[in-house]
Formats: C-alpha cells, sequence, structure tokens
C-alpha cells in the first residue's frame, strides 16, 4: 500500500537522483588521451615511471626498453616524445624531478638513483653523505618542493632525508611491526606517509615526530596491493592498487573517500599500474605498466 | 600438608560433592514433579540400551548418576535428540571455562562446539569419555602428523608418551598451537641448557632465548637431534662461526653480515646471478635479505624455504592467492603450491618475474596444444583494445583466476570474445 509518507519518499528520491548521478561522475577521472609511442613511433614497453611538473613537462620510466621519454601537455595537446638513454640507467623504474628541472631517475637494477640535468644528461649516481649505517638500498624516493630528497630505504629499514646536494639531515625508522613498505609521500608541510603494501596500511610520521604511527586500518578487503602513493595539495592521499588495477583516494584522516578507474585493458582502464603523477592542474598521469603507455586523466574538480 | 590432612580435604570434598549431587537429584525430581526415587531409573525403562553404556569404564557423570535430564528435556525441545540446548553450546552450560578468555589458540573442535568430535557424551571406553585412547584419538583427525610419526627415524620421545605431554587438548592462553607453554620455556621444561650435552650440542651459543622449533621438528625427524630434514650446511657441519660471531662474543647470536651479503659469502655465483637480472625480488633486497623465504638452520622444505610455496609467497601476495581460492577453475601449478613453474623466485629480466620472456613460451611448457590453437596469437597479431599490445594467453586469462571459469574476466565467453569482436555484440 502507497502511504503519504511512501510517496514523499519516493518524490525525494527522484529529485535527488539526478545530484547522485552527477556525485559519481564527479568521482571518475576522465580520460584525456593514452600516450603509446616516442616521437619515432616506437612502443613503449612496461612503464613503471612518470613525473610531471607545473610547466607541464612530463618524463615517462620506459622501463622495459631501458630509456626515459620526455613529453609536454599544454593546452589540451601532447608533444615530444623524444628519447633519454644514459648509458648509466638500464633499467628506469622511478622518475621524479626536483624544481629545477633536474631527473631523478631510480634504475632497477643497479638499485641506485641517477641525477640527470634538466637536458637529460647523467650527472651523478646520488651518494648520501654522511648517513650512519651502511648504504641505502632505495625501493623509493620522493623530492619535497625545497629539493629534499627523502629515500626509502629498505635494507636498513628507514626514510632518509637528504639536502639538495645529497648530504645527510635525518632518518625515521620504519615502525615495527611491518609488512612490505613499498613507497613514501612528502606532504608541503613535511609530514611523511609509508604505504605497507601486504597489509594494505598507511602510516603517518608529522614532521616534528621521531615515529611512523598508523594512520589506517588494514584495507585489504578494499584494495589487492597498493604499490605507489602520492598526496595532493589539499592532503588527499591516492594509492596506486597494482594488482587491482585502480586508484584509492583516501582522506587526510585516512578514510576511503572513492576508488576510481578499472582493470582492464581498453583505453582508460589500467593493467597493473606503476607510478602516477598528479599536476597543480589537475591532470592525472599513470604509467599503465602491462599496457605498455602512460595515459592522462582528467581528475574530477 | 601432612597425611591426616589430606584425608581430611578429601573427606571434606566428598562429603561436599555428595550434597550438591544429592541436592541436584532433589531439584530434577521437583523441577519434573518426578516419583521419589524416579531420578536415574525412569528414562531407562525404555532405554534399556544404555545398559551396556553403563557398563564401559568413563561415564558422563550425570548419566552416571541417573541425571538424563541435565541435557535432555523429558517431554520436548527446538533441538535435535530433545536436548535442552543446542548441540554446540550444551556442553559449555556445566563445563563453563575451556577456552580461557585470552586464548592464543583454541582447538577447532572447542571453538565450533563438536565436544562429541572426541568425547561420547554418554560413556566411552577411554578416560574422560574419549572415544579413544592416547594419540590414536588425535590422529583421527591429524592423519598426516600420525603417518609421519610411523615413518620418521627419530621421534621426539614426549610425542610418543602422548601428544598431550606438550599440547593442552582444549585452549591455551600460553601460545599458539596448543602448546602448554609458549617455546623455548615449552622445551627448556626438560632439556636444561646447563647440562654439557646441551651446550655441547649447541656450540656453546647461548640459545635458551631461541625459538628451538626453529631448527628442530618437534614431533620427530629423519635426523639425528630431530633436526628438521633438511639442514643447512653450515649447521650440519656444526659450523655455527660461518655465520654468527663467535660464541665467547658479546653478541655471539649476531650475525656477521647483514641481509643477503651474509649469504652472498658462499652463495656468490647465484647472488651476482641475480644482481645481472633487471629485476631482483624485492625481499632479497630488504633487512631480511635471503631470510625473508628462507630458513638459515633446517626446514622440512627443500631449498630451506621456510614453509610450502603458497604459505611463503602467500605471505606478501596474499591477493594472488586469494584469487586463485577463488577461481572456479584451479590451475594446477597453483593448486599444487608449484609457483616456481612460471616464476623465478630470486630474479628475471621478465615482469612477474616470469621465468621466460614470452608469455606464449611459458604457457607452452605445459599447455602444447597453444601451438596449434586456432586463435591467432604472437607478436604479430595486434590486440584490437590497445595497438601496443600483441595477443598472447593472458590478452584473454588471467592465470591465477578469476571468479569465472577458464581464468577469463568476464562472466560469459561471449563477452570476452566481443571485447575485441564488437560486430558480434548484442
Amino acid at each position: 500500500m502507497i502511504t503519504r509518507a511512501n510517496t514523499g519518499i519516493l518524490v525525494l528520491a527522484l529529485l535527488l537522483m539526478p545530484l547522485v548521478a552527477s556525485a559519481a561522475e564527479l568521482t571518475a577521472p576522465k580520460l584525456i588521451q593514452p600516450v603509446l609511442t616516442d616521437d619515432k613511433e616506437g612502443m613503449m614497453k612496461s612503464p613503471q615511471g612518470v613525473a610531471c611538473n607545473k610547466e607541464g613537462a612530463f618524463i615517462v620510466a620506459d622501463s622495459g626498453n631501458g630509456r626515459l621519454l620526455r613529453y609536454s601537455y599544454k593546452e589540451d595537446v601532447v608533444k615530444g616524445g623524444g628519447e633519454i638513454r644514459p648509458a648509466q640507467l638500464s633499467y628506469p623504474q622511478r622518475v621524479q624531478l626536483n624544481s629545477k628541472g633536474d631527473m631523478y631517475v631510480l634504475d632497477g637494477k643497479s638499485h641506485k638513483i641517477a641525477h640527470l640535468n634538466p637536458q637529460g644528461n647523467f650527472v651523478a649516481f646520488l651518494e648520501p653523505q654522511g648517513i650512519p649505517g651502511v648504504a641505502p638500498v632505495p625501493k623509493s624516493f620522493k623530492i619535497d618542493p625545497e629539493d629534499n630528497i627523502y629515500i626509502l630505504d629498505i635494507f636498513s629499514e628507514r626514510v632518509l632525508m637528504l639536502d639538495p646536494d645529497g648530504k645527510y639531515l635525518k632518518s625515521k625508522a620504519f615502525p615495527s611491526p611491518h609488512g612490505f613498505i613499498t613507497d613514501l609521500a612528502v606532504t608541503w608541510s613535511g609530514d611523511i606517509y609509508l604505504v605497507d603494501s601486504t597489509n594494505c596500511m598507511v602510516l603517518k610520521s608529522a614532521k616534528g615526530a621521531d615515529a611512523f604511527t598508523p594512520l589506517t586500518k588494514s584495507m585489504k578487503a578494499d584494495m589487492d596491493f597498493p604499490g605507489y602513493m602520492t598526496i595532493d595539495s589539499k592532503g588527499t592521499i591516492y594509492l596506486v592498487d597494482q594488482d587491482g588495477g585502480g586508484i584509492i583516494a583516501l582522506g587526510p584522516d585516512g578514510n576511503i573517500r572513492t576508488r576510481m578507474l578499472t582493470m582492464g585493458v581498453k583505453p582508460g582502464y589500467l593493467f597493473y599500474p606503476g607510478q602516477i603523477c598528479l599536476s597543480e592542474s589537475g591532470t592525472l598521469f599513470v604509467a599503465d605498466r602491462d599496457n605498455n603507455r602512460v595515459q592522462l586523466f582528467e581528475m574530477p574538480k | 600438608m601432612n597425611f591426616s590432612h589430606a584425608r581430611i580435604a578429601v573427606v571434606v570434598a566428598n562429603l561436599v560433592l555428595g550434597t550438591c549431587l544429592f541436592s541436584h537429584a532433589q531439584d530434577t525430581e521437583l523441577k519434573y514433579k518426578l516419583k521419589p526415587g524416579a531420578a536415574g531409573k525412569l528414562c531407562l525403562q525404555c532405554h534399556d540400551t544404555f545398559k551396556d553404556k553403563l557398563a564401559k569404564p568413563s561415564i558422563h557423570t550425570p548419566l552416571k548418576k541417573g541425571e538424563c535430564i541435565g541435557c535432555h528435556n523429558p517431554h520436548a525441545s527446538d533441538h535435535g535428540k530433545l536436548l535442552a540446548a543446542d548441540m554446540t553450546n550444551i556442553c559449555a552450560t556445566c563445563h563453563k571455562g575451556m577456552i580461557p578468555a585470552d586464548a592464543k589458540s583454541v582447538h577447532k573442535p572447542v571453538g565450533e562446539g563438536t565436544c562429541t568430535k572426541c568425547h561420547d557424551p554418554h560413556s566411552a571406553p577411554a578416560k574422560f569419555n574419549l572415544l579413544k585412547g592416547g594419540n590414536d584419538l588425535c590422529f583421527e583427525c591429524h592423519k598426516g602428523m600420525g603417518e609421519t610419526l610411523t615413518k620418521v627415524k627419530f621421534k621426539h620421545f614426549p610425542v610418543t608418551k602422548g601428544c598431550l605431554t606438550c599440547h593442552d587438548p582444549h585452549a591455551s592462553a600460553k601460545s599458539a598451537s596448543l602448546l602448554k607453554d609458549a617455546v623455548p620455556a615449552l622445551c627448556l621444561g626438560c632439556h636444561k641448557p646447563d647440562k654439557p650435552n646441551f651446550a655441547k650440542a649447541h656450540m656453546g651459543y647461548p640459545v635458551t632465548g631461541a625459538r628451538c622449533t626453529g631448527c628442530h621438528d618437534p614431533h620427530g625427524s629423519d635426523r639425528n637431534g630431530i633436526l628438521y630434514n633438511n639442514v643447512h650446511k653450515p649447521v650440519m657441519s656444526k659450523m655455527c662461526a660461518q655465520c654468527h660471531e663467535a660464541n665467547n662474543s658479546a653478541t655471539p647470536l649476531k650475525t656477521k653480515k647483514g641481509g643477503y651479503e651474509l649469504c652472498r659469502g658462499c652463495h656468490s655465483t647465484l647472488i651476482n646471478g641475480m644482481f645481472a637480472k633487471n629485476r631482483v625480488h624485492w625481499p632479497i633486497l630488504d633487512k631480511q635479505g635471503c631470510l625473508s623465504c628462507h630458513n638459515p638452520h633446517a626446514t622440512k622444505q627443500k631449498g630451506l624455504i621456510k614453509a610450502d610455496l603458497i604459505t611463503t609467497c602467500g605471505k606478501c601476495h596474499q591477493d594472488t592467492i586469494r584469487r586463485q581460492e577463488k577461481s572456479l577453475t584451479k590451475h594446477e601449478p597453483i593448486k599444487d603450491g608449484k609457483c616456481i613453474s612460471c616464476h623465478d623466485p630470486h630474479a628475471s629480466d621478465n615482469l612477474f618475474l616470469f621465468n621466460q620472456a614470452s608469455v606464449i613460451d611459458l604457457c607452452g611448457t605445459c599447455h602444447d596444444w597453444q601451438k596449434h590453437s586456432t586463435h591467432p596469437i604472437g607478436e604479430k597479431k595486434r590486440d584490437p583494445r590497445n595497438k601496443n599490445l600483441y595477443l598472447q594467453c593472458l590478452s584473454c586469462h588471467r592465470a591465477h583466476g578469476t571468479e569465472y571459469k577458464h581464468f577469463i574476466p568476464f562472466p560469459t565467453t561471449s563477452d570476452l570474445c566481443t571485447q575485441c569482436h564488437e560486430q558480434f555484440k548484442r
């Protein structure tokens, strides 16, 4: 039997339906375009890294081809694709840009971080100076707005903080116990976050703090294997679900806000994504590893 | 307490217990308004087979006292066998506290309330109403253990005496695996470290704080000293100092080097080979290094792997193992825990640490039919969905399975095929 109250609820639901639909649209990144080739139509092979900057440049670590590719994305047009192939790099996996346009590249084979100048010429491998203990084995690294370098040293289970010249500033030990920590992120205010991939957890250490504490509980029900992490200027944490083919956004409090994108092969889908980069203008670059491409998305405003 | 005091205590206890049982019988008679003296006799007038049960050595106390209504309702019940409560709860109405509040491990039948897996609720030939006496009862479920113990050359003496020497059959507040105490405290109860033989066997290293079960199989093995069957060569030859600092140093258990660097001392060819590859399995590079997957002393598994590969690999790759468990079609190598059929656990130049560069060649090592498959595959056949991919086995299948049949990522075959053959989409 339809009562007056039921009718009211039904009408309200019908009125709200378009709002709900548009909210769903707002949370989904919109594909701009997949980038498949270099400037000579050579195909990318298993690209694992991508870095971007506010000038519109983006650099791809074309891991399977053992090279970097330099592009620009300005006024809705992707240009470039010129190859950077220093002899010292054989398997680039992660790439970051500092404020001067210098490239820092983690090489999967030598397990070293290479420093390249903005032209793409090899400068040196990063040799941290004055660090306590043994030389680091970097699994990942990040660069903050002041060009300080943060290395995820899995051999000594710590985050090493270096100044732009590679001089040791301080370190923070991984929490105990922990699973396999695969990435870190640094905010503008200097807070450091870790992602524990096997436990699907995010840990945080505020700028002044000495230790990492869990920001989230285990999120195994919501993701398979978070392998990369970045944080935007609003504090939203983006986790790349490598094995699940998606991106999960968490609020600054660690609560899950949404899951974006889906596993697949067609344009707009992801298949074992690696590094992502979120530009200040709201473009999301995804190294879509097993689809042999990088994809550009417009993030919801 | 001297002997006369003990006797007094026994007499008092008997009096208290007798009074309790007498008052309980009285309560029963009152509850069901039984004729005086009917309790303990009335049920047996019909259930005469119980005379046989009452002849068995171990009889459940309520039955012995004729208190059938301790467990059964004589008139009607919502539960089978006219039980006064659910089968999984009824024992706990009297036998409270079988599971400690902070239990570290609970025997599955106890947790599930299926006490009758071990106990007969009426009577049994063995003590405590157990269906069988000694280890035979345990081996009813723990068959593998029973079979192993008949084969092993060296048995741990307490095992032959009885599983309950070390295990609590219900729950343990102190340890996993229902152990009565945590290791090494449990072991040190019998094995005194101050004995010369103990020190000699352990090369003078202070192992009393170590986990004994890291090297020794607590049930038995074919190795002297009940070491696990696969022993690391330096342990076999008692050359602990090859990896550890000297036994008289300040930190004798500390290893001479950390991570993979320690293992490289002997396994240099293997480790140098790994570092020549593009992709090294990341755990090798962390603090634990090789010990992320291997036990440095002794294990049950070949290659000193810590456990079977499903367990060892699944420690980190839980999502992959879960996917296989959910899969409607099982991939044989994964089902059998042979992860290394396809993956190199140390290093590879290929994604997913595949053994071979070509997925088609890799799958072809088992699936030779793919060579004459009718669907075109190979580097010259581009994937219509993404021209940067060529068609290969993983274009349509997920090797670890999906929630659908045949490892395909769509509910039906037509859903899969129309991904590319869009003209046939309905």
